[in-house]
């Protein structure tokens, strides 16, 4: 509704500088909901803390692991969250009372576990077959999921036949997500292989070399005909999805054409991580061994800004689903750095009388301005005035119905400071506070001013590498 | 609350602040003497409770000079006409006669708002006797002829609910329609069940009068304002405080939220229920987060006490209106302020809310009009008048009736007014439930409640017309009469579960 009175539309569409800062513990991964209302962090102590982006305050902690979180997933309508950790294990919250739904054990510390829109999700596991655990039932259905790239080739001599073998072997997965329809799984292996499995016959009807590394990070824009592939060759890919679910799908004439390959060429930087934007327009990866985050355009393949402030080199970063907004870990500190646009407060808001002028108008009065009238008169002559129908119930966009009959997330009193660590929590824009234990009120001690770079133009800032 | 001007000073204005010095026991309400009355006059309300006034009002003057020069020092730049007519006003701020003044200066400012005002003064300060209007009012319902081709809201006294010794200041229903919670001068906050009446809980624990009162979404918490510059968080299963995981004085308990300097006006919770919006006597709008009971911003938002406040249904957006007759719509994420309403008049503005749609505002005026303002264009749309609106913080709501909106207010000669939200027409007139004035009106469904200075808190029903039975003015004039003296003399609400502790 604040879109109906605000001009933050015109305002950058990449966040610029760190707007607040946010810890509870040691974070190493993080996730927003689809809503982006939420931002799931995952911390090395096995705790899941779910913020809220509101309020920049803890709306539950989740404990159940004891190792460190290595992914979360969140359900489409958002009240289920799986968390997946090093220590084989995946839980399935349910966000309404903070339950654990299922526990799901692997046989190995598993990478990734993503939910499928109905109740299935795919897990990559640490030097062992991918699987798909199928959770709609009491008990869990595992199917294994294949690494072996798809030979056409399939009356091949004997010894290449064993040559692809031993090939095969040593072929893992090492990234595997969900299309958006939930029809496939994409899945990415060491040898830098994309494979494409139909998630119903679990079987790879597709497969191709698109780099030379491992494959370390996937992601697919919202409307998932975008496909963005980070791998440890130092080259960050994307590619055009083909549509996956029409009825009539070719595999023979089946491609996945590369759209384009970010890198820096100067330092040979390696990338942490990546994501896509809310829209797909932009990418952003945090660097290895290095502080800043790289943003490129997508259109053009250029890089439009580096976002250089904490002194830390960043982890996992995760664009939020709407706005310009991105949220980073620190890998030493596990903070969690929030990355957006600080919108400029419009002085004519404040009175209404007043606008604001490039230069000087010459004001001109009306020839009535200065009549005088009885009180009634212009009374009479407002309400007169005031013949337009109004609608106080029609909501403008229907798309917004949705948000009451929705799953909201219940509010709760009882969170409490059990972590040893200070938390941080940031007042207004740039504002942070530590908050010493036992304290409740607003009180101005302990404040901390995280200053805000003004950041000039987009121009300046691209090119001071 | 406080609208008027020279109640803004000597009394601080709130309602029951005012009702407070003039004996509130000589006029009690027929049903209310209960048991626990002698309970609750035991406390030591009364004496402290006035020194404690008069200290706070001179502390008050003092605050808001404070947060004016603040608040006007930093805009001044920009606002020209206003920062010159709030300096003019400071300069005053230390007498007596302040706000007053202030108003007149105001007025005189602006060429338009002429004579009339010095007449509404004038009234104003000889308001006390709240019997002046009754007899306007001697021809009850019956005169109303109901138009049967569309869905009016006819709306009969049904449930008398007695048990606060001081006039009860807000009645909200909570949002599922099972709850009324209502707020009173005397301190306590009092939980009703909306379908029977009885009497839930008693909430204790502020050391002032509550002047406001907000129910969470889920209907499970209630957050009460109060004039001991406390918020407090109340969980409505156990009528306790909110119980948190932190360790306060109280056990885990949790600690009233503290920030504002002055008086707690007004309160609303965000659609998701994670943010609580308050507003103040101080001038100054804060959101706190419900989570963790901490201050999350705090907007300098008015130059005079901040009578209203909401949040817009999908939480975007905050609304807050000051007796400065400034209306401001808030950015909830940046707290920045996107758009400044203003009417020509400059009338005191003592409530405001959000439509269902979030499209409009309706703001109550203390000129007896309450207006409709499309924020987004900045102007108003519609008037509605027929009610009395020119000294107290009356508050109303949106309505729905079979997808019909209207537009429900309280009025201060103690009735009740419903218009069409598009033809501005009067769609139902209860005069005269209170004795006093009537402050607070809130509507859920087929259920209505009423606040008054009369110490209780009256329920309504709207009785559905069943086909085309019921034809003519008589048969109507029947059944209304019924409900009329069935409303009065049901309920013998049990009072004996209340009780009296400090928290």
């Amino acid at each position: 509704m604040n879109m109906l009175l605000s001009d933050d539309y015109l305002l950058q569409d990449y966040p610029e500088n760190i707007t607040n800062t946010i810890r509870s513990g040691h974070a190493t991964m993080l996730r927003f909901d689809r809503k982006g209302d939420y931002l799931a962090s995952g911390r090395v102590d096995g705790t899941v803390v779910v913020w809220d982006l509101e309020t920049m305050g803890v709306a539950r902690k989740l404990r159940g692991h004891n190792k460190g979180i290595t992914f979360l997933s969140w359900s489409r309508c958002g009240r289920y969250l799986l968390s997946t950790c090093q220590g084989w294990k995946a839980i399935l919250w349910d966000l309404q009372d903070g339950s654990r739904l299922r526990e799901v054990r692997f046989r190995a510390p598993a990478y990734i576990a993503e939910i499928h829109p109905w109740n299935q999700f795919v897990t990559a596991l640490f030097e062992e077959q991918p699987m798909l655990v199928d959770v709609s039932e009491p008990v869990d259905i595992k199917h294994i999921l294949p690494s072996a790239p798809k030979r056409t080739n399939t009356n091949g001599d004997a010894a290449l036949k064993e040559k692809q073998a031993k090939e095969d072997a040593r072929q893992m997965t090492t990234s595997a997500i969900w299309t958006t329809t939930g029809d496939h799984i994409l899945a990415g292996t060491n040898k830098g292989k994309l494979n494409i499995i139909d998630a119903r016959t679990c079987e790879i009807i597709y497969t191709e070399k698109i780099c030379s590394g491992v494959i370390t990070t996937m992601r697919l824009t919202a409307s998932g005909r975008d496909l963005l592939v980070n791998s440890q060759d130092r080259i960050i890919r994307t590619f055009r999805l083909p549509n996956l679910s029409v009825e009539d799908l070719d595999l023979d004439t089946l491609q996945v054409p590369l759209e384009h390959k970010f890198q820096d060429v100067v330092n040979k930087l390696s990338w942490n991580h990546v994501t896509f934007s809310a829209t797909g327009e932009y990418v952003a990866a945090s660097t290895y061994n290095n502080h800043e985050l790289y943003v490129w355009e997508r259109n053009h393949g250029s890089l439009v800004c580096m976002l250089k402030d904490p002194k830390e080199e960043q982890g996992v970063i995760e664009w939020h689903p709407s706005r310009a907004l991105l949220a980073a870990c620190g890998l030493e500190t596990g903070r969690i750095y929030i990355w957006s646009v600080v919108s400029p407060q419009k002085w004519s808001a404040l009175a209404p009388d007043f606008a604001e002028v490039e230069e000087n108008v010459e004001y001109i009065e009306r020839e009535d301005e200065f009549d005088i009238y009885a009180q009634e008169e212009i009374h009479r002559r407002r309400l007169d005035a005031e013949d337009e129908d109004v609608d106080v119930l029609t909501l403008d966009q229907p798309k917004a119905m949705g948000w009451e009959n929705s799953f909201r997330m219940p509010v709760l009193f009882n969170l409490g400071e059990s972590d040893s660590e200070d938390e941080f929590i940031a007042v207004s824009t740039g504002t942070m506070r530590r908050r010493s234990p036992g304290e409740g009120q607003g009180d101005d001690d302990g404040y901390e001013r995280v200053p805000v770079k003004k950041v000039a133009s987009k121009g300046g800032r691209s090119k001071k590498k | 609350m406080t609208p008027g001007s020279e109640s803004r000073d000597a009394t601080p204005p709130l309602k029951r602040r005012r009702t407070d010095s003039e004996s509130p026991r000589t006029s009690k309400p027929q049903a209310t003497s209960a048991p626990e009355d002698d309970n609750t006059r035991s406390r030591p309300t009364d004496g402290p409770d006035d020194r404690g006034r008069s200290q706070d009002a001179g502390r008050r003057s003092r605050d808001l000079s404070g947060s004016r020069g603040r608040y006007s020092s930093r805009s001044r730049s920009r606002r020209g006409d206003y920062s010159r007519r709030s300096s003019r006003s400071r300069s005053q701020s230390g007498f007596p006669s302040r706000s007053r003044s202030r108003f007149d200066s105001r007025s005189g400012s602006r060429s338009r708002s002429g004579s009339p005002r010095s007449g509404r003064d004038a009234s104003r300060s000889r308001s006390r006797s709240s019997d002046r209007t009754r007899s306007e009012y001697s021809i009850p319902q019956a005169s109303q002829t109901p138009l049967p081709e569309k869905t009016r809201p006819n709306y009969k006294p049904k449930l008398v609910l007695h048990g606060h010794t001081k006039p009860v200041s807000q009645v909200r229903i909570s949002p599922n329609g099972s709850f009324i919670a209502s707020a009173s001068a005397d301190g306590t906050i009092r939980i009703w069940d909306a379908a029977t009446g009885s009497h839930m809980d008693t909430l204790v624990g502020h050391m002032a009068g509550v002047s406001c009162i907000a129910w969470s979404p889920d209907s499970n918490t209630i957050a009460s304002g109060a004039d001991d510059k406390a918020i407090r968080l109340w969980d409505r299963v156990t009528g306790r405080p909110k119980t948190t995981a932190r360790k306060s004085a109280a056990g885990n308990e949790m600690a009233p939220l503290r920030g504002h300097h002055n008086y707690i006006h007004c309160l609303a919770f965000s659609p998701k229920g994670n943010i609580l919006a308050s507003g103040s006597y101080d001038e100054a709008v804060f959101l706190w987060d419900v989570r963790a009971g901490r201050l999350m911003r705090s907007l300098p938002a008015h130059s005079d006490p901040v009578s209203g406040i909401d949040f817009c249904p999908d939480g975007t957006l905050v609304v807050s209106c000051s007796t400065d007759g400034l209306i401001r719509v808030w950015d909830t994420s940046t707290g920045q302020c996107l758009r400044t309403l203003v009417h020509e008049d400059n009338p005191a503005v003592t409530h405001v809310c959000f439509s269902p749609n979030g499209r409009f505002v309706l703001a109550f005026n203390l000129d007896n009009c309450i207006r409709l303002w499309d924020y987004v264009a900045g102007n108003v749309k519609k008037t509605y008048q027929g009610h009395k609106n020119e000294k107290f913080a009356i508050g109303g709501c949106f309505a729905v009736l079979d997808d019909v909106p209207f537009i429900a207010s309280a009025s201060e000669d103690g009735g009740i007014v419903l218009w069409d939200v598009k033809n501005k027409e009067v769609l139902q007139q209860i005069p005269k439930q209170h004795k006093g004035v009537c402050f607070w009106v809130d509507v859920h469904g087929d259920i209505m409640a009423s606040a008054g200075q009369d110490h209780s808190v009256r329920v309504y029903r709207h009785v559905r017309k069943n086909g085309g039975l019921v034809r003519d003015g008589v048969a109507e004039n029947q059944k209304l009469s019924g409900a009329e003296t069935g409303g009065e003399t049901a309920l013998p609400i049990r009072q004996e579960d209340v009780k009296m502790e400090d928290a």
